[in-house]
């Protein structure tokens, strides 16, 4: 079993994406023998009503919610994101959230960030946040999004003990206290593994010894990226069979099962 | 002091795991049924029975953009044996590795002592490790003798040009003249931003390359890596017309439909395997591309295999 909490559907504003319908996600997934994926709206990060990404998201998925799991995307900066927010989970059935606070012009910080993190972390819901959302140096010339900085994810995990986090498309969690051993945090935190090194620096294997492998999630990234390399980590990754089960799905199916 | 244009005009158009099992795995996850929408080619196809193993098992595997580890690195010993463990686990026969000075523009003294370094890697990994001379063209007589004994004398495979000059600049070009007359690559460093990237002024890219390539169509330049976080579908478009030059597929961006529109702008055997130490992520592009297991092969180390027979030394 293997459950990607990485994933997406729909159109990205700056590049053509394939396989970002469920049908065609699901043939991908199934050629790499992925059993179910955490997905969310591609357009909803540059739509400036990240609810319609919901919405398309939720129509998207119907009758495949075995294996597609959809989260949320909402901008505590938009009008109404308390009433998105509700659909979202008493609708369409979303048991998460992703944000974006650097494509929403908006600072974890910030008061109403904070709100959302409450009112989701009431309903049971799961919040993950992108790092990013593709390599800087690609961008377009309309735009610069910075990488979400660690140290401001570090702020946000301690605020709200009681929130979830899984954060993804990140690196250089050892070099900062959300990765390192008795860092004082609290363990409301997962770890994607899209873009952590498992040879060489071994990022990945560090973060094993240091926050233990049911805090380290398999994601892909995909349809933005090849699911392959994330696969290939988890082959050449030195760690047990029971290590490896906890990241390709145990840690994902209690993280998620757990949601309302 | 002027500086120099900076990013190319688009050119005209002018005319544990055992390493096998992995590229067998990569042979079979490429297979798959043509049901998604095509882009760049292919979509996703199921594993067809009796097409997977052989092909890609047979062939040399070759990391056309590696490097070992300077040496002002306390690590560097234990690093560079990472990297061949690295290697071993995902199946790569062979890295063509340079080293680059930590300090850039290189002094003369500065190339040379990593490419001594360089041939000593040579020795300790004999037949894993080939040498790229790294050299900075701006000293002109030191770089040509120094690429000469390098390719002559300690049989390094070819030449490492990096961001000291950009690749059109007529000082660079005594080094593409030496290299065809020894019949060796260039791997250039190269990216195309649609910024003005400050601590690169002097950064190629493609479209440079495929103008250096005009002026000298016997020479074979790499352009390297392509996913290494400029825009690579600029960069694939920019090198469609210059035959001679190739792409590497190194770098730590693993964005989707990189390799399958490489292959499918300027063709299979202009596309090489490399890492640049993003060495899962350079496995994973490959396996994920939507491409035959002989497309693979080609790529995986066929490609490079033929650029190496060109050497006239």
């Amino acid at each position: 079993m293997i459950v990607d909490v990485n994933a997406y559907l729909g159109h990205f504003a700056f590049r053509r994406l394939r396989n970002n319908t469920a049908a065609s996600l699901l043939v991908l997934m199934d050629s790499k023998h992925i059993d179910k994926a955490v997905v969310s709206s591609a357009s909803a990060i540059t739509y400036r009503n990240a609810q319609a990404g919901n919405e398309e998201v939720a129509e998207e998925t119907k009758g495949h919610r075995d294996r597609l799991i959809p989260f949320a995307v909402i901008n505590p900066f938009y009008a109404g994101w308390q009433d998105d927010l509700k659909i979202c989970h008493e609708q369409f059935g979303m048991t998460g959230l992703r944000l974006y606070p650097k494509w929403h012009n908006y600072q974890l910080s910030e008061k109403c960030c904070r709100q959302l993190v409450d009112a989701a972390t009431e309903r049971g819901m799961v919040i993950s946040i992108p790092i990013r959302v593709e390599d800087n140096r690609e961008r377009s010339w309309l735009l610069n999004v910075p990488d979400v900085p660690l140290e401001e994810i570090v702020e946000l995990v301690k605020a709200h003990p009681k929130a979830r986090f899984i954060l993804l498309n990140g690196i250089g969690y050892t070099r900062c206290p959300l990765g390192l051993k008795d860092n004082g945090l609290p363990s409301n935190y997962a770890i994607g593994l899209s873009r952590l090194s498992a040879v060489l620096a071994n990022e990945l294997g560090q973060l094993i010894t240091n926050l233990g492998a049911e805090r380290v999630m398999f994601g892909t990234g995909m349809p933005f990226n090849y699911p392959d390399p994330a696969l290939v980590k988890l082959e050449v990754l030195d760690a047990g069979e029971p290590e490896k089960e906890k990241i390709r799905y145990q840690n994902a199916a209690t993280w998620l099962r757990t949601v309302r | 002091m002027a500086i120099p244009q900076t990013t190319s005009c688009p050119p005209v158009p002018k005319s544990g795991i055992s390493r096998r099992t992995l590229l067998k795995c990569s042979a079979a996850l490429a297979m798959g049924p043509a049901a998604l929408p095509p882009a760049y080619g292919k979509a996703v196809e199921k594993p067809e029975a009796g097409t997977l193993s052989g092909t890609l098992s047979k062939g040399k595997v070759i990391d056309c953009h590696a490097h070992l580890n300077h040496r002002s690195r306390s690590t560097w010993e234990a690093d560079d044996h990472k990297l061949i463990e690295a290697a071993d686990k995902l199946g790569i026969d062979q890295l063509c590795c340079s080293i680059l000075t930590p300090q850039r523009p290189a002094t003369a003294d500065g190339f040379r002592e990593c490419n001594r370094w360089t041939a000593d890697g040579m020795r300790r990994f004999p037949g894993r490790v080939l040498g790229y001379c790294y050299v900075n063209p701006g000293y002109q007589r030191e770089a040509l003798e120094e690429i000469r004994r390098c390719v002559e004398d300690r049989g390094f495979i070819g030449i490492k040009l990096y961001n000291e000059y950009t690749c059109t600049e007529p000082v660079v070009f005594p080094v593409v003249e030496l290299a065809i007359e020894l019949g060796v690559p260039i791997l250039h460093h190269a990216s195309h931003s649609h910024y003005f990237v400050e601590d690169q002024p002097r950064l190629t890219d493609s479209g440079h390359l495929a103008e250096l390539a005009r002026r000298y169509p016997e020479a074979m330049l790499i352009c390297a890596h392509i996913s290494g976080g400029g825009d690579w579908e600029w960069t694939v478009k920019a090198a469609r017309h210059a035959p001679n030059v190739l792409l590497d597929t190194s770098g730590s961006v693993t964005d989707d439909g990189s390799v399958d529109m490489a292959v499918a702008v300027v063709g299979v055997d202009r596309v090489v395997f490399g890492c640049d130490s993003s060495m899962t992520a350079g496995i994973g592009k490959i396996r994920g591309a939507n491409l035959s297991a002989q497309d693979k092969q080609k790529i995986l180390g066929g490609n490079m295999t033929r650029l190496l027979r060109r050497r006239k030394s």
